[in-house]
């Protein structure tokens, strides 16, 4: 079992993303924009970090690089979501220090395997 | 009665209008709050069997989905909104269950019938609907929405129609790129680059249209999809397609591609007396490709008059490994001017920041 946080400002992504981490048996922290989840990040126990990448205000790449820069997050596992459009995201997100990326839309199953897989490569 | 009496009965006249027109907008907003309200009310018990539904495992998704298809009505007019949003925003098994339960609930059937009725509105939700469930039998009803009167009407069709993957729309998707109710190309190519493998051949024989518009879509749809068995067929419009449109959209597609018969139209489309968009293009769909071999030539290009070849050309060498390293080297000591040089420091420096490599003190090559 692990403590995601989930930061997406789509309030069903937020909804289905928490359902399907909380029946695989995972602890979830929901955060609606960038700010909100950096916060829950500095305040609660985090094992891994699922960003949209398009969030008003401050974006998921901008969390990703504050996560990155920071000594106490820098080794957080960081999930981005990415719309299909928005692929070009990928390979900044890369450049910002993800460990992986979805694109929306998606399948909940593939998202509950990606996110266990990186789980698994943090505890090994 | 004096005119300063009327003046006074006017105005009086023009405030109760107003006010009794403030009071029915109020009314009526407060109204639909109410009922949106009640309606969020009404769904707020199911939504957590719905969310359950999108992510249920196989032996749990039959009894699921048979509670949702039973709802009563009310409590499913409600709950039909919220889950058409998730329509858009899932795939996989979620998608399927959920295309399942409008299936059952008839939601197909009363979006074919509101494809025939009055208002606009109501046949663009029916056409979006009908493509969000991929309902195959709707493709001959909406074929004919291409050429509706309504722009609104005939985009939300032709997307409907991309999504259901049936390549026998491609000809109409293409023929409506033209005419005096046509559908903007942005939103053709995104349907056809959505409609799969089966619908290529017949979106390559968009490259023999006499409409240079659907020529250059069908290019770009053809690059954009991978199709690299038409690569030889998209080097070929590069080379005689008498329009520069079409020729620019081949090189970005070769580019895509990545087909080796794509090296040689790409290098000619570098001359200096084809269109200045065209080189460009062509510049950088050779860096795409990643055969060093054409850093020589690019680097040609590094002091060309115009700064957008140049500048394009400088980076697809950055690209190119090693091999466009060394060529960028090879300019920035001056084999082709100043100009040339300055372009591959810069893209020299680009490149050692995309590394993330810090500069070596003293390190002559990346100064710009």
């Amino acid at each position: 079992m692990a403590a995601v946080l989930v930061a997406d400002d789509d309030i069903d992504i937020r909804n289905l993303v928490s359902y399907k981490l909380t029946h695989a048996g995972h602890d979830v922290i929901a955060a609606e924009n960038g700010l909100a989840a950096l916060k829950s990040v500095r305040e609660h126990h985090v094992d891994l970090v699922l960003l949209d990448v398009r969030m008003p205000g401050m974006s998921g790449l901008d969390v990703c690089r504050e996560l990155r820069a920071d000594a106490a997050t820098r080794a957080l596992p960081v999930i981005l979501l990415t719309a299909r459009s928005q692929e070009a995201d990928v390979e900044t997100g890369f450049a910002a220090g993800a460990d992986d990326y979805i694109v929306k839309p998606f399948s909940p199953r593939e998202l509950i395997s990606r996110v266990e897989a990186v789980l698994a490569r943090l505890a090994r | 009665m004096s005119s300063l009496g009327l003046l006074d009965v006017a105005a009086g006249v023009l405030a109760v209008a107003g006010a009794v027109l403030l009071a029915v907008l109020v009314g009526l907003r407060v109204r639909r709050q109410v009922r949106q309200v009640r309606a969020e009310r009404a769904a707020e018990p199911h939504r957590a069997r719905l969310l359950a539904l999108l992510c249920a495992e196989d032996d749990e998704r039959a009894g699921i989905l048979d509670t949702l298809a039973e709802l009563d009505d009310h409590s499913w007019t409600a709950l039909e909104p919220v889950a058409q949003v998730f329509l858009g925003k899932v795939t996989g098994q979620a998608s399927s269950s959920l295309v399942e339960l409008f299936e059952r609930r008839g939601l197909a059937e009363r979006a074919m019938s509101d494809l025939g009725r009055e208002g606009r509105i109501r046949r663009a939700r029916a056409a979006e609907t009908l493509g969000q469930l991929r309902h195959q039998a709707a493709v001959g009803a909406l074929l004919p929405l291409l050429r509706d009167a309504d722009p609104d009407l005939r985009v939300v069709a032709a997307r409907a129609l991309g999504r259901m993957g049936d390549a026998s729309a491609v000809p109409a998707l293409l023929g409506a790129l033209h005419g005096r109710f046509a559908v903007p190309p942005s939103v053709v190519v995104l349907a056809l680059t959505a409609l799969g493998p089966d619908s290529q051949p017949l979106v390559a024989e968009g490259l023999d249209a006499s409409q240079p518009l659907v020529r250059a879509v069908a290019v770009e749809v053809l690059g954009a999809v991978g199709a690299t068995a038409w690569a030889p067929r998209i080097a070929l419009a590069l080379t005689t397609d008498p329009h520069p449109e079409v020729q620019i959209r081949a090189a970005r597609a070769l580019g895509s591609l990545g087909a080796p018969q794509a090296l040689e139209p790409l290098l000619d489309a570098l001359g200096p007396d084809r269109p200045e968009s065209l080189r460009a293009v062509a510049a950088g769909s050779l860096g795409r490709l990643g055969d060093p071999g054409v850093a020589g030539r690019l680097g040609e290009l590094l002091g060309d008059p115009v700064p957008r070849v140049a500048a394009t050309a400088a980076r697809s060498m950055a690209r190119l490994g090693q091999g466009g390293e060394w060529e960028l080297r090879r300019v920035l000591g001056g084999i082709h001017g100043d100009r040339a040089a300055r372009q591959a420091g810069a893209a020299l420096a680009q490149a050692a920041i995309s590394k993330g490599r810090a500069r070596p003190a003293g390190d002559p090559t990346v100064e710009t």
